[in-house]
């Protein structure tokens, strides 16, 4: 009896450790899926608030807003004094959460001009619910901004399929789904050196498809009413996807950052008469009025060209003064330190710097045309997500107008104003909590909550204040970067100079070490940037890693490839 | 100068300044502008000297001396002035953001009035040389290329469609030659040889001539009554061949040599089409005789060949001898910078076979009007014609002559006095400003654009 209690307790004692890792790889259901956030400031929606009120949900749905609400007792309460809460945000358009099937080498074709339609990227028959992945940091850093929703759609070209509308947290790929088939994607691109390669055939080809699909649809429709004296027709999925379309049940969603293919877009629905959805437009100012008369449903990026620093611009702005009256009289005292090289350049700094204010200002001007528009996020970095939208503020946009085109308005652009877009009664609980006004730049987001889950943000609070942990990264560091293609090693170098530092990096695909730029170290978070050529092109690597001791961690940013996770540890010193 | 003009460039100023488009979108913009005692070359009306020229909404209405300017509108002082029909180029690839789909032997079913981009500074360059219309071309990479457009240089405008000049007949590029077999022999496709392409236009045209007798008989069919039938399948590329052999689209053929524009006679005679023009065409002088026989024309350059095996017998004679023997004639450029100075290549005709003025200034005006089918719109100074016009200080086949304006559809597009360092209309907000760089002359707006890489070619040596 006493010997056979030791030996259960042993084996208890020896599986404690696996039962415990179980544990930390499936997550603990809450004890309730009841919350109330109480005590908080309501933005139900643009213009309509409640200062301290509380809202309560429950199984996913919101059961009750307002001040003097009564708690259920099976409440998980979150005191959120002072903080604020929004209808989460809702993205036209993204790729986050969705696989990119890895590239096959194919083998040359034998006639480029009449490749099979997977090959000139004409797939529009693929679901981009088969490429979910609920568990994509893409995915991930979406949410942590307060994105609740998106609209999804596969990787590909000319017709990679169709776009579907998630939850941006769900255990499965299944549960991600809202809506399935919520808009047929497509990208005017072409394919490499297979037809159609250029605009020109891309155009001809989406004629030649929806036209075909047209005939195609009709003759089906024909065959099932009487098939005397019919050929039965047969199936081709590339034509059938396009159905939905001609009946108007779905809108083709175009991938289209640059007005002239916001054009070309508007002239296909012209030509075919469908419904159409625009998203991830970048430069649409001069445009508006076409569009407004279009009817297409609009998501404007939230990618915008990289600012010219104040110090910087202030000189072009006064120079251009100077270089205006120069150009007249090149006498002028005022300019006599300057050459005309000077002055060219500080006249095409003026003009670039006009033009990225164009692109801020794209979505005030939508407004002040009366456009509905929602936001897309295809090629935005996240991290400049909060600081693009102030920047937007800035060139004019109201904040209702902003929150409006985070929540209300894609939300009546995708059809799902009825569940979600607003702090309301019966709507899914969709929130987002921060503790400042989201468009305060302190401001942080501290819950966010999908389809009633909770999602609590850890605040990296920067340990510059406390000044107990001196971070030093003097030395050379071991790193590892995750991407597609596998783990890549890499060497990180730094050295004192003056009060900053310098740096290079080395591995992965680098031959030799690059010198590092903007090397910043502030509190435990360290930025820095890096040049790599790929081919003839120059590409930016923007780095952020937070440096705890001897290791640090964080996200290598390539260009517009991607980003990915990063983590190393200090070499010893030698 | 006047309130109108001052307005109008300032208005360009606002679009480009702010990004604030106050013109109206997606529309012609049409204006009106007196021209004052100039001496107007009508071109197919004689000279006038001292002479006014008035423009209302976009439309000459009256050519006479001692117009009295109606309050408001902008007056040029043309004294001393040539006041002639804006500049048409019945042969560029300028304002287009793709040239060539080369990807296939034919693509009559792609159509550069897809590719359109207005904000292409070659657009601009080309109104600065006095160039009001060009024929966006498709390239030659392919037998049977893409269908193209006739666009007004209307700089300024935000919207590709407005480049586009409405009403333009529809027009096709074929091409013959090293272009498109050097496409077939890198893909060990057809066509290989002169006489690969013509096998394959015949194929194109026998297969076209089919799909619309299949149609044609369905449609007859379909309204028989009890009818029971499937259509024949769509084909958006017999569409448009179906469309060419019924003589709703010009055929603009890539040409040099006189064998294969006989051969294309032939065929073109074989399958009924009538509307013809011949580009590049060096060897059009052998059978100018046949070329006025058969109706068809010719789009040639003053004195620019030996730049590839094809093009080396050749003569700058080539322009007047085609006029001479009667064949509708024009100088094109193929050039987003012989764009900008036809009127010299206009003026070696006078050197090389000594044309009159008015003939040498039609190869560049109502004769490339004609191959486009525009000749009722443009290319001469006619009342009821649109306001485009060109204005020189000294003759414009003199060696000394300069554009001074270009007006399109009565709007002043380029004027000299107020010309801009900068006109860019969208400036690119990630450029790396660099004002060391220099233009190293290669020159990418040309026929086998895009399709370089494809081929495998050196485009040093195609320059067309």
């Amino acid at each position: 009896m006493n010997m056979r209690y030791r030996w259960t307790a042993l084996i208890m004692v020896l599986l404690l450790p696996t039962w415990l890792f179980c544990q930390d790889d499936k997550e603990l259901a809450p004890v309730s899926r009841t919350y109330a956030i109480t005590n908080v400031n309501i933005i139900q929606a643009p213009g309509r608030k409640i200062e301290m009120g509380t809202v309560v949900i429950k199984d996913g749905l919101i059961t009750a807003v307002g001040k003097g609400v009564s708690i259920p007792p099976e409440a998980i309460v979150i005191k959120a004094d002072s903080m604020y809460v929004y209808a989460g945000f809702i993205d036209g358009l993204t790729r986050a959460g969705v696989i990119k099937p890895k590239e096959e080498t194919k083998e040359k074709l034998k006639d480029p001009g009449n490749p099979p339609p997977d090959r000139a990227g004409i797939t529009p028959q693929m679901d981009v619910r088969n490429f979910l992945n609920p568990s994509d940091k893409a995915l991930e850093e979406l949410r942590s901004l307060g994105f609740t929703t998106a609209q999804v759609v596969p990787h590909g070209n000319l017709l990679p399929g169709s776009a579907a509308i998630v939850l941006t947290g769900a255990p499965s790929g299944d549960a991600m789904v809202l809506i399935s088939k919520s808009a047929l994607y497509s990208e005017l691109t072409g394919a490499n050196n297979i037809y159609p390669a250029t605009i020109l055939g891309v155009m001809a080809k989406w004629r030649d498809l929806y036209r075909q699909a047209v005939q195609a649809k009709s003759y089906e429709g024909m065959y099932a009413a009487n098939r005397t004296g019919l050929e039965r027709p047969t199936s081709e999925r590339t034509l059938e996807a396009f159905y939905p379309v001609i009946d108007q049940k779905i809108p083709v969603l175009f991938r289209t950052e640059k007005m002239l293919d916001a054009n070309r877009a508007l002239t296909l629905k012209n030509d075919l008469s469908f419904s159409l959805m625009l998203a991830e437009l970048k430069d649409g100012w001069p445009m508006i009025n076409k569009i407004k008369a279009s009817g297409a449903k609009v998501f404007l990026s939230l990618d915008l060209p990289e600012e010219i620093k104040t110090t910087e611009k202030k000189d072009a702005s006064t120079a251009i003064k100077k270089a205006d009256s120069a150009k007249l009289a090149p006498a002028n005292p005022v300019s006599k330190t300057k050459t005309p090289a000077d002055l060219e350049k500080e006249a095409l700094d003026k003009r670039k710097a006009e033009a990225i204010a164009n692109y801020a200002g794209q979505a005030s001007s939508f407004q002040k045309a009366g456009i509905l528009f929602g936001f897309s996020t295809m090629s935005a970095k996240s991290k400049d997500i909060p600081a693009n939208l102030r920047r937007m503020i800035r060139a004019g946009l109201t904040e209702d107008a902003l929150l409006a085109a985070l929540t209300t308005t894609p939300a009546q652009l995708l059809g799902l104003s009825d569940r979600m877009g607003t702090v309301d009664n019966g709507k899914m609980a969709n929130l987002v909590i921060t503790d400042k006004s989201y468009f305060n730049e302190k401001a942080k987001v501290r819950y966010v909550f999908v389809d009633g889950v909770m999602y609590k943000m850890e605040i990296k609070e920067a340990k510059k204040s406390d000044g107990t942990t001196k971070v030093e990264i003097e030395g050379s560091w071991s790193t590892t970067t995750q991407s597609p293609q596998g783990n890549s090693e890499g060497k990180l170098t730094f050295k004192k100079d003056g009060s900053g530092y310098t740096g290079t990096f080395s591995g992965g695909r680098i031959p030799a070490p690059v010198d590092l730029k903007d090397i910043s170290l502030d509190g435990a978070t360290l930025t820095f940037n890096y040049s790599l050529n790929f081919g003839a092109n120059p590409v930016k690597v923007e780095v952020e890693l937070t440096v705890d001791g001897d290791t640090l961690k964080g996200i290598t940013t390539v260009g517009t490839f991607g980003s990915f996770p990063m983590e190393g540890t200090k070499d010893p010193k030698y | 100068m006047t309130l109108i003009d001052i307005n109008m460039k300032k208005s360009i100023l606002i679009v480009i300044v702010c990004g604030f488009l106050t013109v109206a979108y997606g529309q012609v913009e049409k204006g009106n502008v007196l021209i004052k005692n100039g001496t107007v070359l009508t071109i197919t009306k004689g000279n006038l000297e001292n002479t006014d020229v008035l423009i209302k909404e976009g439309k000459i209405t009256q050519i006479a001396k001692g117009i009295a300017a109606l309050a408001g509108i902008k007056v040029i002082d043309a004294t001393g002035l040539y006041v002639m029909p804006g500049i048409i180029d019945a042969h560029s690839h300028i304002g287009l953001d793709a040239i060539n789909e080369g990807t296939n032997a034919i693509t009559p079913e792609v159509w550069t009035g897809d590719a359109i981009n207005p904000f292409q500074m070659s657009i601009y360059r080309a109104l600065a040389g006095g160039c009001t219309v060009s024929h966006a071309l498709h390239g030659s990479a392919n037998a049977i290329g893409g269908q193209s457009q006739t666009i007004k240089h209307r700089y300024g405008m935000f919207d590709p469609d407005a480049m586009k000049m409405e009403g333009a007949p529809r027009t096709i590029k074929f091409a013959l030659g090293e272009n498109p077999t050097n496409g077939g022999r890198s893909d060990d496709l057809q066509p290989q040889s002169r006489m690969g392409v013509e096998f394959v236009i015949r194929q194109a045209f026998s297969e076209a001539k089919q799909y619309m007798e299949r149609w044609d008989v369905y449609n007859k069919n379909k309204s028989v009554k009890g009818f029971r039938g499937a259509p024949p399948a769509y084909s958006l590329r017999y569409e448009t061949l179906a469309d060419l052999l019924r003589g709703k689209i010009i055929l603009h053929c890539h040409s040099y040599r006189a064998d294969e524009i006989n051969m294309v006679l032939k065929v073109c005679k074989d399958f009924g089409i009538k509307r013809l023009v011949f580009q590049h065409a060096n060897e059009a002088f052998k059978v100018a005789p046949e070329l006025a026989a058969a109706g068809a024309s010719a789009s040639v350059f003053s004195d620019w060949w030996q730049y590839k095996l094809e093009v080396y017998y050749s003569t700058a004679y080539n322009a007047a001898i085609l006029v001479r023997n009667g064949v509708v004639t024009s100088i094109n450029s193929d050039s987003p910078d012989l764009i900008r100075h036809l009127y010299h290549e206009a003026g070696k005709t006078q050197k090389y076979g000594g044309l009159s003025d008015d003939e040498a200034l039609s190869l560049i005006t109502i004769n490339p009007a004609k191959q486009l089918g525009i000749e009722n719109r443009v290319g001469s100074l006619e009342i009821g014609k649109d306001g485009d016009v060109a204005i020189f200080k000294n003759h414009p086949l003199s060696i000394y002559g300069v554009p001074q304006y270009s007006i399109v559809d009565g709007i002043v597009r380029f004027d000299r006095e107020k010309d801009p360092g900068d006109m860019r209309l969208m400036p690119d907000p990630k450029e790396t400003i660099d004002v060391t760089f220099y233009e190293t002359g290669h020159n990418h707006e040309n026929c086998m654009q895009g399709v370089e890489q494809l081929f495998g070619v050196n485009h040093n040596e195609n320059k067309n």
